[in-house]
């Protein structure tokens, strides 16, 4: 043991008061905060039941908007369509790349390309998604010309073989709110793919599975309910959307089923009744709030307790 | 039995047929996500490509200019196009949510992280999480019925008897030739309650979570040691806190900056109370629009081709802005956490 040790000064600054004084000062300050950002959610959300509480009748989820009394089952109907749709789309583009950034990606700039390009995405904002759809799927490519033209044609070809109408339409706004889904659940499954435990991986290939059979039944089994975490909440967040639906399903007061027609929505029929002056309409739309709200909050909430202890199974 | 030809084969000890199917199921499984890559390079390019396609006869007749004039016009024949009225809107109404948000938050995340005890910690952290499932249109309806109406008989009233007197600085002149004084100037033209404060306050609600989340997730990374040696040597708790911000100093920018792209991206909640006038005023009273905004009000009425090619030019300012902002966060918060 050195010789030359000196002992720590002792500068009891806590036993001076100007400093404990700040120190508790700052303490009360954040507690604050924290007490604001609560307040904020509680007021917000206690508003919305107060207000969106009394139209909460039967009649609400079996009526139309142009009945009477007035209620809301089309819209109710076209977000669970347009979340299907999105979904369909979305789930399949996004997992894929998530597998294969997690999988396959060698280390290194490919890699980094494919991140920033999920980054890019995930910031765009999501009301451009609307504007590319409009112009790709609801107008008529007739205006374009050079490469972006025939971009355009192909993709009108590809849609009248699918049977797809131009024009707004439910498959035009679960397409925008499919590209928002991708970059989401693409994350979502390269980090649930990531915390495989590599023995899982080396015990499978001891076995003699080549890595795909490894995927297909050890991988991706074992992060299931990750994956699946993360595909409701990028659900939950599209069903919230609004602004991408304005140019791409545009809304309808009927009871619609079919994708080829525009398609009403909960979030959109929110909007609309939210500019009207009649008090009716406004208590439509607080009552719209509050079974949207209920709907994302309950399905977030529940899939997030459901798998918080253990998002990958690895026993 | 035969001799085994491959190393895969002598573990599973397979049929030829049993190999070529694995073969298959290889092949096929690195192509379909190859595909999905090869799709999502697909939808960011069609996105650049229909904006720039659809903004290009704008940036030929209106160039540069479009940055530099305020003037938005879209009577066919008149057609007058500048971005810079609702840039202002877009900038104002994100400084400011930053100017709120940025200090809101880190209070939350140091109550979550070293002051709230755990029990109470958790909870905490989750119900500031649901503010931001909360969709951005019923943030939008709260902010137009409940938040503004108070804003204009209460909080901004209160602001405008305080501030309307107040002349330091002389900072130009309202058309009339009548002088502007900073701080007069902010609450010029009384209470509207829609107006760019009302924006700004909204998206201080709508950024709050995903700050606070980043900044607490970083603030949990501060080192155990540290923290005791700065115990150690006597320092109170705030002091060992300014330590702990100061070591993740970049982490938080990072989180800032983040919410400051999703400022710039949001429109819905932002629309709903800012009031939809283009026009540029120094008064925080005053209505205005932002670049996101403006689409809702007037994308569907774009009906000839240079209004239309306007709107697309705004969409690609937009992008373009929201991309920088993204990616520098991006950069920010790689360097504290590689991943």
């Amino acid at each position: 043991m050195p010789s030359d040790i000196t002992p720590a000064p002792t500068n009891f600054q806590h036993h001076e008061w100007g400093p404990r004084l700040v120190s508790a000062l700052a303490k009360i300050l954040c507690t604050a905060a924290a007490a604001v950002a609560l307040l904020l959610l509680f007021v917000i959300l206690g508003y919305m039941v107060w207000k969106g509480i009394g139209g909460l009748h039967w009649s609400f989820f079996t009526n139309l908007p142009l009945e009477e009394p007035m209620g809301m089952r089309n819209c109710i109907v076209g977000t669970v369509i347009l979340a299907a749709i999105a979904s369909l789309i979305g789930v399949p583009i996004g997992m894929l790349c998530g597998i294969y950034l997690a999988e396959y990606s060698p280390k290194g700039w490919s890699t980094a390309v494919i991140r920033l390009t999920l980054d890019v995405l995930a910031g765009t904002p999501t009301i451009l998604f609307g504007v590319v759809v409009y112009q790709i799927v609801v107008v008529r490519p007739q205006n374009y010309n050079g490469w972006v033209g025939h971009i355009s044609l192909w993709a009108h070809r590809v849609q009248s073989w699918l049977g797809i109408t131009n024009g707004y339409s439910g498959w035009a706004g679960g397409l925008a709110l499919a590209l928002i889904m991708v970059p989401i659940i693409a994350r979502a499954t390269e980090e649930m793919l990531r915390l495989v435990p590599l023995s899982h991986r080396e015990a499978s290939a001891g076995l003699g599975a080549s890595k795909a059979e490894t995927l297909w039944r050890v991988v991706l089994p074992t992060a299931k309910a990750g994956i699946i975490t993360g595909i409701m909440l990028a659900i939950a967040r599209v069903a919230g959307e609004t602004a991408p639906l304005f140019f791409t399903a545009f809304g309808n007061d009927t009871m619609v089923y079919n994708p080829n027609r525009q398609m009403p929505s909960l979030t959109e029929q929110i909007y609309n009744y939210s500019q009207s002056d009649d008090p009716h309409w406004r208590a439509q739309a607080w009552t719209a709030s509050l079974v949207l709200v209920s709907m994302v909050l309950v399905f977030s909430a529940a899939v997030r307790i459901a798998t918080r202890k253990r998002r990958i199974r690895t026993h | 039995m035969s001799e085994p030809t491959n190393r895969s084969s002598i573990a599973s000890g397979s049929h030829p047929r049993h190999r070529f199917f694995r073969g298959v199921l290889d092949r096929l499984t690195i192509g379909l996500s190859m595909g999905g890559v090869v799709m999502m390079f697909g939808i960011l390019l069609l996105i650049f490509a229909v904006l720039l396609n659809g903004a290009w006869m704008a940036i030929g007749h209106i160039g540069w200019k479009f940055f530099t004039t305020s003037t938005w016009n879209p009577v066919p024949g008149m057609d007058k196009y500048g971005v810079l009225a609702f840039a202002y809107g877009t900038a104002v109404t994100t400084f400011i949510a930053l100017l709120l948000a940025v200090p809101l938050s880190i209070g939350c995340a140091v109550f979550i992280t070293r002051l709230a005890p755990p029990w109470l910690a958790a909870p905490v952290s989750f119900l500031l999480e649901l503010l931001a499932a909360i969709p951005s249109v019923v943030y939008g309806l709260w902010g137009a019925f409940v938040m503004s109406p108070w804003l204009q008989t209460h909080f901004e009233m209160w602001m405008w008897k305080a501030l309307r007197n107040i002349k330091w600085i002389p900072v130009g002149h309202y058309p009339g030739h009548r002088t502007e004084y900073f701080p007069a100037n902010l609450v010029h033209g009384g209470p509207s309650g829609s107006d760019f404060l009302a924006g700004g306050l909204i998206l201080t609600i709508m950024i709050l979570p995903i700050i606070t989340a980043i900044t607490r997730d970083v603030l949990q990374q501060f080192p155990e040691e540290l923290e005791q040696g700065a115990y150690g040597l006597g320092a109170t708790w705030w002091q060992t806190t300014r330590l702990a911000l100061t070591y993740c100093r970049v982490g938080i920018f990072g989180a800032a900056v983040l919410g400051m792209a999703r400022a710039i991206g949001e429109t819905m909640a932002v629309v709903m109370v800012i009031g939809n006038t283009d026009r540029i005023s120094s008064s925080l009273f005053a209505g205005g629009q932002t670049m996101a905004g403006v689409f809702v009000n007037e994308f569907l009425e774009a009906d000839h081709p240079i209004y239309l090619s306007a709107m697309m030019y705004v969409a690609l300012t937009l992008l373009v802005s929201a991309l920088l902002t993204n990616l520098a966060a991006r950069v920010l918060l790689n360097r504290i956490a590689p991943s």
